[in-house]
């Protein structure tokens, strides 16, 4: 499905130019169940023809080793380097998003990116919204790049 | 809209409307200054976000036994865990509430958009927006205990 092309699209330019680690997609799944265990979830709400949110899930050691790689220092804990790190790879994901939908005439706007640290976390959105979530694996584990949304 | 005072008011005016009329529960607002939100401990957010001339998100935090309380008055059946029902009303809760906050915001809603409602759960968890956000937090009073409405808008 294009959308999932884009997202991938999206998520790899962003790794290649910003984190400079290797990523690679999976296979998609838009079954309600899969999901990456995450203890740091970068969110960030879309709207307009498709009407939405993104969502980056990580869990903790993956968050760690992505922001350390981006900010080319250590980093070993989940404090507010990290919540920034993902909190923008939302943000840059959901630009690529709507780059790549403007090119297929459907015009989104962008909220403002959320993070949410925690313990077995869970997100869910509400239920008639399809799914599409694509798991990324990385040397440093698996994190999952998520779109709920409706079309309008 | 010039003032996060105006913006407040407004906000709990809708937020008691909302709680009078659609989920038939008395509540008010819990006196004292605005507080500061620490680690939410075994609750519910329900968030949705906005977007155009003014971007941002409206959350809404509730503890668990304030949202199934909630719910169950929000649906008319009983609810005791956090369940699909659960996060539907709280999600819905967000979304009525980010659509008042539209009409608030901007005349008659137009130049801001709605995104999808979604809700976090968990045991501990803390949200935080990245922008240089103006933030307001209110909380309120039920019968069965207190829950939030956050606002953050970016400047």
């Amino acid at each position: 499905m294009e959308l999932e092309k884009s997202l991938i699209n999206a998520t790899l330019e962003v790794f290649a130019s910003m984190i400079f680690i290797d990523i690679a997609p999976e296979t998609p799944s838009d079954s309600e169940t899969e999901a990456i265990e995450s203890n740091l979830c970068g969110l960030i709400g879309l709207a307009g023809d498709l009407r939405g949110l993104l969502a980056i899930q990580c869990p903790g050691e993956v968050a760690m080793g992505i922001t350390g790689a981006m900010l080319g220092m250590e980093v070993t804990e989940l404090g507010e380097d990290a919540k920034d790190a993902i909190g923008e790879i939302a943000n840059m994901v959901a630009g690529g998003l709507k780059e790549a939908l403007a090119v297929l005439g459907k015009k989104i706007e962008l909220a403002i990116p959320t993070t949410v640290i925690g313990k077995a976390i869970r997100t869910s959105g509400l239920s008639g919204a399809s799914r599409v979530m694509i798991p990324f694996s990385c040397p440093l584990g698996r994190f999952g790049v998520e779109l709920r949304f409706i079309l309008s | 809209m010039n003032s996060c005072i105006e913006l407040s008011d407004k906000l709990i005016e809708s937020t008691i409307e909302i709680f009078t009329g659609m989920v038939m529960m008395e509540i008010s607002v819990a006196p004292g200054p605005m507080p500061k939100l620490g680690p939410l401990r075994k609750s519910i957010t329900g968030m949705v976000g906005l977007a155009g001339i003014h971007k941002g998100v409206l959350a809404v935090h509730f503890p668990y036994q304030v949202a199934t309380a909630v719910t169950s008055n929000f649906l008319g059946m009983e609810v005791e865990e956090i369940n699909d029902d659960v996060q539907d009303a709280i999600g819905e809760i967000a979304n009525m509430l980010g659509g008042n906050l539209k009409t608030i915001l901007s005349d008659r809603g137009k130049d801001i958009q709605l995104s999808l409602p979604s809700t976090i759960y968990g045991d501990e968890y803390s949200l935080a927006s990245q922008a240089d956000v103006d933030q307001i937090i209110l909380p309120f009073q039920t019968p069965v205990g207190i829950f939030y409405v956050e606002v953050e808008l970016e400047r």
